[in-house]
């Protein structure tokens, strides 16, 4: 390209538009992110539901194959930056959601863990305390451990959240359509046991995250065969 | 009566280069270079006399030992571009009648 070539009007018109379909085209989602978090989440679900369902006793928590999956992710982020040539405005947008989102899956894990305990020692300085009341009277009053029953609903809700406003700015149909299966799985799980919840959010997973990856993912190795 | 075009943008890789940045955050010079197929030298030119301007902003470091240029646009660029498109749309419009 040539910097000093004389210009019509609809020259400098059609080089403004393909200029910005260019950079527009530039960036393709590997989809990685999201393969990562549906497996990770649908495994970690699912182990839990059949624990459950068939009555065993894992020896680890299932969820803690976040922690890997979080390493995971930071190395993949960095990785990507520093392959990255462009950065859009949508993409910082989108990032900052998704930071939000694990602060915000941390800061519920944290809630969950902390309020029970504190709730006790709260209501021990008031003089009174949480009691489990049996209506078969012939079982006496327990003392209760106060806890926040059917709590992975919340969670299920917090996965639809930054899908669905992913979806909306990439306008990425796969993402929205999974999110609203989301929003209204987290409505099912409010009517359900813990157990069932579990299964939803399995489900949940994989239609938020892993089958809008995996097309994004052959998506981008379409086009990346196509460029070869 | 006529906006004289403005004479920073009214060539050819100048106002490729703002029509790439214009719709990006930052983007780094290679990527320039490969999206308006010029060569490194004319680039580095362009780009210097577009940072003059003040139309961009140019940030200079190093990755991986090896020098990175990264270049965003400025909101005196924005503006000078936003006035370039409606003088070019005014002319157009003028021709069709």
């Amino acid at each position: 390209m040539k910097s000093n070539k004389p210009l019509t009007e609809k020259e400098s018109l059609d080089l403004i538009t393909s200029m910005i379909q260019n950079a527009k085209a530039s960036y393709h989602e590997t989809g990685t992110n999201a393969i990562l978090w549906g497996c990770v989440i649908a495994i970690a679900s699912l182990l839990t539901y059949l624990s459950i369902e068939l009555n065993f006793k894992l020896s680890f928590s299932p969820f803690l194959l976040t922690i890997i999956a979080i390493a995971f992710q930071i190395y993949i982020s960095i990785k990507a930056a520093k392959e990255s040539k462009v950065t859009k405005f949508e993409d910082a947008a989108i990032n900052a959601v998704w930071l939000a989102f694990g602060i915000s899956i941390m800061g519920l894990v944290l809630y969950l863990n902390i309020i029970p305990n504190s709730s006790i020692k709260l209501a021990t300085q008031e003089g009174w305390q949480f009691t489990k009341h049996y209506l078969d009277a012939n079982k006496p009053d327990e003392p209760l451990t106060p806890f926040a029953p059917s709590s992975y609903s919340l969670f299920i809700l917090l996965y639809a959240l930054p899908t669905f406003t992913t979806g909306i700015v990439k306008n990425y149909k796969p993402m929205i359509v999974g999110a609203i299966l989301t929003y209204v799985l987290f409505i099912i799980s409010c009517y359900t046991s813990t157990k069932y919840d579990m299964l939803a959010g399995t489900i949940a997973a994989i239609s938020c995250w892993l089958i809008p990856g995996l097309i994004l993912r052959r998506n981008y190795l379409q086009q990346k065969n196509s460029n070869v | 009566m006529f906006k004289d075009l403005d004479p920073i943008l009214h060539s050819q890789l100048r106002l490729a280069i703002i029509s790439l940045l214009i719709g990006v955050k930052e983007a780094d010079f290679n990527f320039i270079k490969e999206k308006t197929k010029s060569t490194a030298g004319n680039l580095s030119v362009q780009i210097q006399k577009l940072k003059d301007a003040g139309y961009i902003e140019v940030t200079k470091q190093f990755k991986d030992n090896y020098p990175l240029t990264t270049c965003s646009i400025t909101k005196q660029g924005v503006h000078a571009f936003e006035i370039y498109v409606k003088a070019l749309q005014g002319y157009l419009h003028t021709d069709k009648n």
